[in-house]
């Protein structure tokens, strides 16, 4: 941490090896473009380089900020090329579901570990699961979008959060 | 507070996720830095996520580590190393650093415009010479090519080489005939042959049955082979007079300036 703020670039490197696939994962999950993907992961990588001063490990772990740049980032990419395309509006819940819709049966190659993992879910969470960690949608887009009260998403996440700590071994 | 009411209504994960207001997110930290226990609880909701995500990872192409690096290097280059502040009469140094880059950059600049001047000059130069170049060789190239085709007539067996000398009206003057039997295609070369004024022209003869027969006109710049009119028949003497320009049906015989007669094979 401490070479990365002085911007030791072989810091970058160890961080980008790393976690360059779990971000990415992410970004085109969000994005289904291997070529816009790319441009945002990049951009991402380029913001983490460039704000890491801004980051504060006593608010959360290096991934968790990571993740966030790159989803905001993604969905920030989602919404402009939506909107040169089709000059619509811009309301974010709207778009990342019609991408959803669109592009629902060819969601990309999940790894057969991620397939596991969630299997051993019920269906609900699993539900819950990929769309807020794997698709990047906000909890009140999932409420709104599949009529479900936010209450209940937030326990259903939860739950599914528990079981996962413990599918994963996480103490 | 409820501890676990707190961490049951899911509101760390919404922190995580990036979900909460400035307002709410301020309250959260709050929280975080006055209980260990949410302390914890975010640390494992954290890793649950991190390690979801990496059973989710894609990799992407080995190009992206490559550009992002190329980028960040350029980026480091482009930036400006800022000048530490001094602290007695700021402004003196100040007003002679501007002095002193001002005068460095009008130095510069013109040092640069005269160079960007002399550049241009010989670039202009050098494409005016590529240009002649070009031009020369094409030059070459269309001679080499007439050369070429010389060369097939001249090193032909097929072809008769029948040297015209000079009668007494040009003794000076040589010209020679390439005359192929079977196809009866005739060229002409010039050693040597006056010039004439424009009104005239040289006109060419082969003597058939001893009657003359028309084989062309041409003018003494000729260069190389020049094809002439195909005689028909065998002919005995070829030779050369000077007729008005565009030829006559029949020859001036007193001003026939070279003969030459077709060795019988």
């Amino acid at each position: 941490m401490n070479r990365l703020k002085k911007k030791d670039q072989s810091a970058l490197d160890y961080l980008f090896d790393h976690y360059s696939g779990a971000i990415y994962g992410v970004i085109f999950r969000i994005l289904k473009k291997e070529e816009i993907a790319e441009e945002v992961l990049q951009d991402v990588f380029l913001k983490v380089w460039d704000r890491i001063e801004s980051y504060d490990s006593s608010k959360g772990k290096l991934f968790t900020w990571m993740i966030n740049i790159a989803r905001n980032q993604a969905i920030d990419s989602t919404r402009s090329k939506e909107n040169s395309k089709s000059r619509k509006t811009d309301d974010i819940d709207y778009l990342v579901s019609k991408i959803d819709i669109q592009e629902h049966s060819q969601l990309p190659v999940d790894a057969i570990g991620l397939k596991e993992v969630l299997q051993q879910l019920t269906e609900e969470q699993q539900f819950i699961i990929s769309q807020l960690y794997l698709k990047g949608y906000t909890q009140s887009e999932v409420a709104e979008e599949f009529n479900i009260p936010l209450g209940t998403v937030k326990t259903r996440l939860r739950l599914a959060m528990i079981e996962l700590r413990a599918i994963l071994d996480i103490k | 507070m409820n501890i676990k009411e707190y961490i049951a209504s899911g509101i760390l994960e919404a922190y995580a996720l990036g979900e909460l207001s400035a307002n709410e997110r301020e309250a959260v930290e709050k929280n975080l830095q006055q209980h260990p226990a949410l302390r914890e609880e975010l640390s494992i909701i954290e890793q649950s996520v991190e390690a979801l995500l990496m059973q989710a990872a894609v990799k992407p192409r080995a190009e992206v580590k490559t550009k992002l690096f190329e980028k960040i290097k350029q980026e480091t280059a482009a930036k400006v190393i800022p000048m530490p502040p001094t602290s007695t009469a700021p402004w003196r140094y100040a007003t002679a650093a501007s002095v002193a880059i001002a005068l460095l950059s009008s130095y510069l600049a013109f040092d640069y415009w005269d160079k960007w001047k002399k550049s241009e000059t010989s670039l202009t130069n050098l494409v005016a010479q590529n240009q002649r170049i070009a031009q020369d060789y094409n030059n070459v190239n269309l001679r080499l090519d007439r050369i070429e085709t010389d060369m097939k007539v001249t090193s032909n067996p097929d072809f008769t080489r029948v040297v015209m000398k000079g009668t007494p009206n040009a003794p000076e003057s040589i010209a020679s005939i390439y005359w192929n039997e079977q196809t009866k295609e005739v060229y002409l070369s010039i050693q040597n042959m006056k010039a004439l004024s424009k009104e005239n022209q040289y006109q060419l003869w082969a003597i058939i049955d001893g009657k003359p027969v028309d084989c062309g006109v041409f003018d003494s710049t000729v260069a190389g082979l020049l094809k002439m009119k195909e005689a028909a028949q065998f002919p005995t003497t070829f030779a050369v007079t000077i007729e008005p320009r565009g030829g006559k049906p029949s020859p001036s015989l007193e001003t026939m300036q070279v003969a030459g007669n077709v060795a019988k094979v």
